[in-house]
């Protein structure tokens, strides 16, 4: 028997709809949520977590993602309406503001990341492309169109300290960009998995990135020299269902969501073998959510703190 | 199989869960015969659909047919029209017209070849000759295949500078009064054209340049002045393009551009500079060893045996002919040399004409998809400095187009590119307006058609495709 995880509070967010998204804010202060009811929500904690604010009327559909910029006063939100909606918060409290509309994108923006620099920013989409934006003064404009899947293309992120991008898609695959002579490119493709790769993220070094999978498989690839990417380790048969979400956090902890409405804490292991990595379950609770479990999500401050949101509308801290 | 359309053309495709034998989403129409049983539909071993009447007899139903021309009037996808594109407009294609015409006198047509100047570039650049003499050796490679004609869309594009001179400073007169005469954005790029009327319709088409392409206006010169010249009727002559680009096939479809009355479309069927080079691998010819012969000077640019080109971009130098043009035109300046200012990356490239301060004329080069996106938005939100825009499809344009010959394994696309470019430029440059046998076609051929013909076979339309609302095309 495995540890469970402390309950912290359980709230609904996202009423008769879908809690797609959960993310801290870069200082560990506030929570941002988005769904199916086509709003974001902030959460702030006072005595126990509250919403703070509800941006709305930002989209036409479904919020898919949202991102907070690395200073955290912009939050950017991918949505089905095919639209990145950037917003901006006013000086010293919690209302927004919408700042401009990406427009661009053919079809549903699955989701959305800010670069480390803070200046660039990149969306990608079931129209299979990953575009990078430029922020020049609060206008965007677009740097680059890549079409390196060859179909949707779920989730994206940067690398924590180079201008890397990654992507994951339903083709299976992981793609690696860089800016190279005036345009970015697919400089790696990372092939490993069997079915959709729904989410992957870089540990704080950069040196190594986990991805999660429908095959119900997590994967930790490592970076090697002249741009490659191996995968070094697959964690298998601990999920019953598709793995949603994958969370990495500082110290050699990995958090997953599940579709078997499970969230999983994964610890890494000091291996025998020095070329080897080993990941053992060191937490999970297999009843975290009635449903679904879309997203999992570390507080950047507060070592421990994991946020996780569900189908059923429901956010859980832990 | 890979896409072999420009990336704009791979990005419109809307649908992606489904494989190419499902992903046509068009509805097709069903001719409804009257009758009052109902039947049973059965399949027959073969696979065919029978319908099976009450009385027992059988009838052999018509498999809905989807042809190009439904796909390009159609918002659901693109690339599906790939499969029909090949069955119809291949090198193939070209070959069995050939063949036919040696076994079947009485059917027998009179094939023309138009070959662009970007396409001898880059065979030049293949079989490292010069692009005069690449065209020589095309010309008489084609005429060995029972070709009759090898002409240049370098003369025809002639035609389309002029009238994109002509229709700016036009447009530029009306600005006041018309809200969307400017910025003009040109029209050669049938990508780019394909994706404005798929995906921002009404809103950007009335900016772009209503003059035909080169390889459109070829057309009207062929299956026009030519057919009338040599006593033939349209249909008689099988009219072929080589050009850099696959996406210039779906032109030649454009249902703008068929006959009706004469049942034929201008230009029958579209080739690339790399299905050219597979003809001539497939004959087990080298270009380099076949004897050059003296060019068709009908509809060519040329002066003795040597092709002369256009001066600017490799894409047809529509930005520097136009604002050198309306520079003179409009505020009476010569203009010896254009400056070039690089935006944010090379394929996005500012001109500007400035006197005592103020900026007269502000013309850009617009190339590849995401410079594409950032001149639509800069357009929707009414940020737009520019008059005249020179868009294409391609990164690096027309001279690096999807149709053209791919490099060895040695070489890089960059340095194949940079071949083709030189090659391209070292034809000497020649000046639209002092073309005296274009001059000549407009002062007799155009003229004597009156003022409302000659429009239609220099100028074209646009229309907006309507996004699809059916059930199908929804995917979360």
């Amino acid at each position: 028997m495995k540890a469970a995880l402390t309950l912290v509070q359980r709230f609904g967010a996202h009423p008769d709809s879908r809690c797609w998204f959960v993310t801290w804010s870069p200082n560990g202060t506030l929570l941002a949520s988005c769904g199916g009811d086509r709003a974001i929500r902030i959460w702030g904690r006072e005595d126990s977590w509250v919403c703070k604010t509800v941006l709305q009327d930002g989209h036409q559909r479904t919020v898919r993602k949202v991102a907070w910029s690395p200073c955290g006063n912009y939050l950017a939100s991918a949505s089905f309406d095919a639209t990145t909606c950037i917003w901006k918060k006013k000086d010293d409290d919690f209302e927004f503001q919408s700042l401009t509309v990406l427009e661009g994108h053919e079809n549903e923006v699955k989701c959305v990341a800010w670069a480390p620099s803070g200046n660039l920013l990149a969306t990608c989409s079931r129209d299979k492309s990953v575009w990078v934006w430029e922020d020049e003064e609060e206008e965007y404009e677009c740097v680059t169109v890549v079409n390196s899947h060859t179909q949707d293309v779920k989730h994206i992120a940067w690398h924590p300290n180079q201008e890397l991008l990654a992507s994951a898609s339903y083709d299976n695959n992981i793609c690696i960009y860089k800016e190279e002579d005036d345009d970015w490119e697919c400089r790696a493709t990372l092939q490993g998995h069997t079915s959709t790769v729904w989410s992957l993220c870089f540990d704080a070094a950069g040196q190594r990135m986990a991805s999660c999978s429908d095959d119900r498989t997590v994967k930790i690839w490592k970076e090697f020299p002249s741009e490659s990417w191996k995968c070094v380790c697959t964690l298998s048969g601990y999920h019953g269902r598709t793995v949603y979400d994958v969370a990495c956090r500082l110290t050699g902890f990995l958090a997953t969501a599940c579709g078997d409405d499970a969230v999983r804490v994964f610890k890494e292991e000091v291996p025998a073998n020095p070329d080897e990595l080993v990941f053992s379950l060191a937490a999970q609770e297999t009843r975290a959510h009635s449903q679904d479990v879309n997203c999992v999500s570390w507080n950047p401050k507060e070592a421990g703190l994991l946020a996780s949101c569900s189908d059923n509308g429901e956010i859980a801290i832990w | 199989m890979a896409s072999r359309f420009s990336g704009v053309l791979q990005l419109t495709d809307l649908d992606d869960f489904i494989t190419p034998s499902q992903e046509c989403v068009k509805p097709v129409k069903v001719e409804k015969k009257q009758g009052k049983s109902v039947a049973r539909i059965q399949i027959e071993d073969d696979g065919s659909y029978v319908q099976v009447n009450q009385d027992g007899g059988k009838q052999k139903l018509e498999r809905a047919k989807i042809t190009l021309n439904d796909c390009l009037a159609c918002s659901g996808c693109i690339t599906s029209a790939e499969s029909v594109l090949i069955t119809q407009q291949s090198h193939e294609e070209l070959l069995k017209v050939l063949r036919n015409n040696k076994v079947n006198e009485r059917e027998k047509k009179v094939v023309v070849v138009s070959v662009s100047p970007q396409s001898r570039a880059s065979l030049a650049a293949r079989y490292n000759l010069s692009s005069s003499e690449a065209g020589r050796r095309l010309t008489a490679f084609f005429r060995g295949l029972g070709v009759h004609h090898v002409f240049d869309t370098g003369f025809s594009r002639t035609f389309s500078l002029l009238e994109n001179q002509r229709e700016f400073v036009e447009r530029f007169r009306r600005r006041e009064q018309d809200s969307k005469a400017l910025p003009m954005l040109t029209s050669a790029c049938p990508g780019w054209i394909c994706y404005a009327e798929k995906t921002h319709g009404e809103y950007i088409l009335p900016y772009i340049s209503t003059t035909r392409s080169p390889q459109q206006m070829m057309g009207s010169l062929v299956k026009g002045y030519f057919a009338e010249q040599q006593g033939l009727s349209p249909q008689q002559i099988y009219h072929v393009a080589v050009m850099p680009c696959f996406d210039k096939k779906l032109e030649a479809s454009r249902s703008d551009f068929y006959m009706s009355e004469a049942e034929t479309r201008e230009v029958d069927c579209v080739i690339t500079s790399g299905e050219v080079e597979k003809m001539l691998e497939e004959e087990h010819v080298c270009l380099a060893d076949v004897e050059p012969v003296g060019l068709d000077s009908l509809f060519s640019s040329m002066c003795g045996d040597e092709f002369l080109s256009h001066a600017g971009s490799g894409s047809g130098g529509y930005l520097h002919h136009v604002f050198t043009f309306a520079a003179k035109q409009l505020f009476g300046e010569e203009v010896k040399e254009l400056t070039y200012k690089t935006l944010r990356n090379k394929d996005f490239q500012e001109v500007r004409l400035e006197k005592d301060g103020e900026v007269l004329l502000c013309f850009a080069a617009t190339y590849g998809f995401r410079n594409i996106q950032n001149l639509v938005q800069k357009l929707k939100r009414g940020k737009s400095p520019y008059h005249f825009v020179e868009v294409m499809a391609c990164p690096s344009g027309c001279l690096n187009g999807g149709g053209q010959v791919k490099p060895p394994a040695a070489q890089s696309q960059k340095e194949l590119l940079l071949k083709v470019e030189e090659l391209y430029k070292a034809e000497r440059p020649l000046l639209p307006e002092s073309d005296t046998r274009v001059a000549e076609f407009y002062q007799g051929w155009l003229n004597s058609l009156g003022q409302k013909r000659a429009e239609e076979l220099l100028h074209t339309r646009y229309h907006a495709v309507e996004k699809m609302t059916n059930g199908l095309t929804m995917k979360w």
